[in-house]
């Protein structure tokens, strides 16, 4: 009796168990790879998917779909009314936002159910799209390897060489509310083909800024001390008549083995002082120029000169804009929070009026395999 | 009276009840709680926290020791008579009862936001009872192994917050005490109750086999607690900013968002899920406490009965009322003066008496 009552039981309890019910094969899912937002010519809101196909038919690996739609959540109604399968949204790996919603104030909070609904991944890496979305997300790159794989790649790659900002959600969500910085997010640009522009460095709210270059943003990175496996640069060491310079004669490009930045800081007569110490330990990966053109100990000098002109010109730029990208905030909070405290509302124009002072030192490790 | 001693527990079993009573629901809203009183100073509160605690745990132990043999229940007919004792054991059954209902639906609630959203509370709460109800019934013997193995099985899962660590801005905890030492006495408000879970030392002390070591005992056990607390905070305070983490409402839960392998996406489910046995270290001995309260209060040799009747009683009271965090915060809210009065001011006021009372009795001997 008492052993009947337990089979009846257990198997009762089998048919409550959850997930014998909703069962989801892979191929009756959409999976978004990429999510894209822009504006269209009258400012309405449009949303863009890109998806894999799964099934044996088809032969485009990959389609991608356009609709308007006033929310990302409502967009995807309108997404699961076009494709075959339920649309998912955990496996995003991109999320574009195209040049005009940078230019709104306040677009970040479009993405409130992307970090209200805990299925989204938080390291779907958010990236500014200069010129409108469609370009990119209705790109066929062809040759190469699925798009969203692709984009998310050479992200990730530049972000290893010290080129571009990971952006994820996660640390795009940390900038727009941290007081003593600025957001800053990758940027690809689609003329013929599609390629890193660089980054996009937003206001507080996330409008739009300014843009900066791959060796500009390389320069942003190391004054933020987040050099990852490499750093490369290429600078000009000394001036050369620009008809003469078909092959660049005067450039040198080195590789930095160790990048060490320190910030001090410090406030007087009602401004923040700061100052910038960039140590880096080098070895030379190329020279244009002739050896007995500059003279060894000179040109350690030259380099110093050169990447303090870039530094300081770099953050000359910032200031002009009244943002703060490298967090220069998070150091005057440290260190001196009642002052900060004061400003903290509108640190980028406290930091325009503050005084900050890059050095450089540099150390040459390697000369290379030839003279 | 139930018999404590075949069921004697060891040293490390005692330490491990304790530390897993202690370390539960708390910890995942832990670290939000304090930054909106305290900021980054957070963590402060929480080494305030654990000294207020251990010296509360102390004096407990210092009552039982008056009466070595039985439990507070005892303790309390001893001194004060069959009637007071009987109120106690209904006071302390009911706080428990509360206490353990509230963590158990809280639990539902996380499993059922975080994990299955599609799954009716019912059903999660139903399937949790069954494994509940098979060990809490047995002895202290079997609750206090049952925590000794979740606590190995689940050390592990610290490693996990040293991965965002990578990611983490040490300058986010400076300067150490921003705004003066007011907002982190206030947040003591919020630590005290994460150590909350020792007044089962109460009910251990009879168990444990060596009892000159209660006290040791009881501090590594709290000491544990600290560690683990003390170090998901500050990883949490290192990886948000001070500004954002007010907005995540379980920043526990948040910051393995951004964990990512190779071979595992979502890393905060695996988490979650291996979490579950945590609560349940909260949870049993909780349950455990009530029942057994409830069978000295009605003179039961036997307490299983009572679990069922408790587990049917929390099925029948979600079935019925919808929950949601907002009405089990509010719970958790009325519980915590019962807490503060029954953990921390109860010791102090038993010591005082009993001291009194057998030195006026020492005297009366002569």
């Amino acid at each position: 009796m008492k052993r009947w009552v337990l089979a009846l039981v257990s198997i009762l309890l089998i048919f409550l168990l959850s997930s014998c019910g909703g069962r989801a094969p892979l191929e009756d899912l959409t999976l978004a790879f990429i999510l894209g937002v822009d504006l269209d010519d009258e400012n309405n809101l449009t949303f863009y998917e890109l998806n894999p196909v799964f099934h044996k038919g088809s032969k485009k690996g990959l389609e991608a779909y356009e609709v308007r739609a006033k929310t990302i959540r409502d967009s995807r109604r309108i997404f699961d009314g076009l494709t075959t399968g339920e649309v998912v949204a955990g496996k995003i790996q991109v999320l574009l936002v195209g040049e005009r919603v940078l230019e709104h104030a306040g677009w970040f909070s479009i993405l409130d159910s992307v970090y209200r609904n805990p299925n989204f991944s938080m390291n779907t890496r958010v990236v500014a799209v200069k010129g409108p979305v469609s370009d990119v997300v209705f790109y066929n790159p062809g040759e190469k390897p699925e798009l969203s794989l692709h984009l998310k790649a050479v992200i990730d790659k530049s972000y290893d060489r010290t080129r571009a900002v990971k952006g994820t959600l996660q640390e795009l969500h940390r900038e727009v509310y941290e007081k003593g910085m600025t957001p800053i997010i990758s940027e690809v640009k689609k003329e013929k083909k599609l390629e890193l522009s660089g980054m996009a460095l937003l206001y507080n709210k996330g409008k739009y800024a300014a843009s900066l270059d791959v060796p500009e943003s390389t320069l942003l990175l190391v004054l933020k001390n987040e050099k990852r496996h490499e750093v490369t640069m290429t600078i000009p060491i000394f001036p050369i008549e620009k008809e003469n310079n078909i092959f660049h004669k005067n450039e040198l490009s080195f590789q930095a083995s160790r990048v060490k930045t320190k910030i001090k800081t410090g406030y007087k007569k009602n401004a923040f002082h700061f100052d910038v110490k960039v140590n880096m330990t080098v070895n030379i990966m190329e020279r244009i120029f002739p050896e007995d053109k500059v003279k060894k100990a000179e040109l350690v000098k030259l380099i110093e000169k050169e990447l303090q002109k870039q530094f300081t010109d770099l953050i000359k730029k910032i200031q002009k804009k009244k943002i703060d990208p490298i967090g220069f905030g998070l150091y005057a909070r440290a260190y001196h929070y009642e002052q900060f405290k004061k400003v903290d509302n509108d640190w980028g124009k406290a930091l325009a009026e503050s005084d900050i002072n890059v050095s450089v030192n540099v150390k040459v490790n390697a000369y290379g395999a030839v003279k | 009276m139930v018999k404590h001693n075949k069921n004697q527990i060891t040293l490390m079993q005692y330490i491990f009840l304790i530390h897993g009573v202690q370390v539960g629901v708390g910890l995942l809203t832990l670290p939000r709680e304090l930054a909106e009183i305290a900021g980054t100073d957070g963590w402060i509160s929480i080494i305030i926290g654990y000294f207020l605690s251990t010296v509360a745990g102390l004096l407990i132990i210092q009552v039982m020791k008056k009466h070595p043999n039985g439990t507070i229940l005892d303790l309390i007919t001893h001194y004060f008579g069959k009637w007071v004792g009987k109120i106690a054991a209904l006071v302390f059954g009911l706080y428990f009862a509360f206490l353990a209902s509230i963590i158990f639906i809280r639990e539902c609630l996380f499993i059922q936001f975080w994990i299955l959203p599609q799954t009716d509370m019912f059903i999660l709460m139903l399937l949790l009872s069954i494994p509940t109800y098979l060990i809490v019934r047995n002895n202290i013997k079997v609750i206090a192994r049952y925590s000794q193995l979740v606590f190995f099985m689940t050390t592990w899962m610290i490693f996990f917050y040293f991965s965002p660590l990578k990611e983490a801005h040490w300058l986010h905890l400076l300067p150490v005490v921003k705004e003066g030492w007011i907002p982190i006495f206030t947040a003591v408000k919020v630590t005290i109750f994460s150590f909350i879970g020792f007044e089962i030392a109460f009910f251990l002390y009879p168990s444990l086999q060596k009892k000159q070591k209660a006290s040791a005992g009881f501090i590594i056990a709290n000491t544990l607690t600290l560690l683990i607390l003390l170090t998901i905070t500050i990883v949490i305070f290192a990886f948000f900013s001070p500004d954002e983490i007010t907005q995540f409402k379980e920043p526990t839960i948040s910051v393995l968002k951004i964990v990512e392998f190779k071979f595992l996406e979502r890393v905060e489910i695996v988490f979650l899920s291996f979490y579950i046995f945590v609560i349940s270290t909260t949870v049993l001995p909780l349950m455990y406490s009530t029942v057994f309260c409830l069978s000295q209060l009605f003179g039961a040799q036997n307490h299983s009965k009572f679990v069922g009747w408790y587990l049917l009683l929390n099925l029948v009271y979600i079935m019925f009322i919808t929950q949601t965090f907002d009405r089990n915060d509010q719970l958790s809210k009325l519980v915590q003066p019962i807490s503060l009065f029954l953990a921390y001011a109860f010791p102090i006021c038993l010591l005082i008496y009993v001291s009194i009372h057998d030195r006026i009795k020492g005297r009366a001997n002569l």
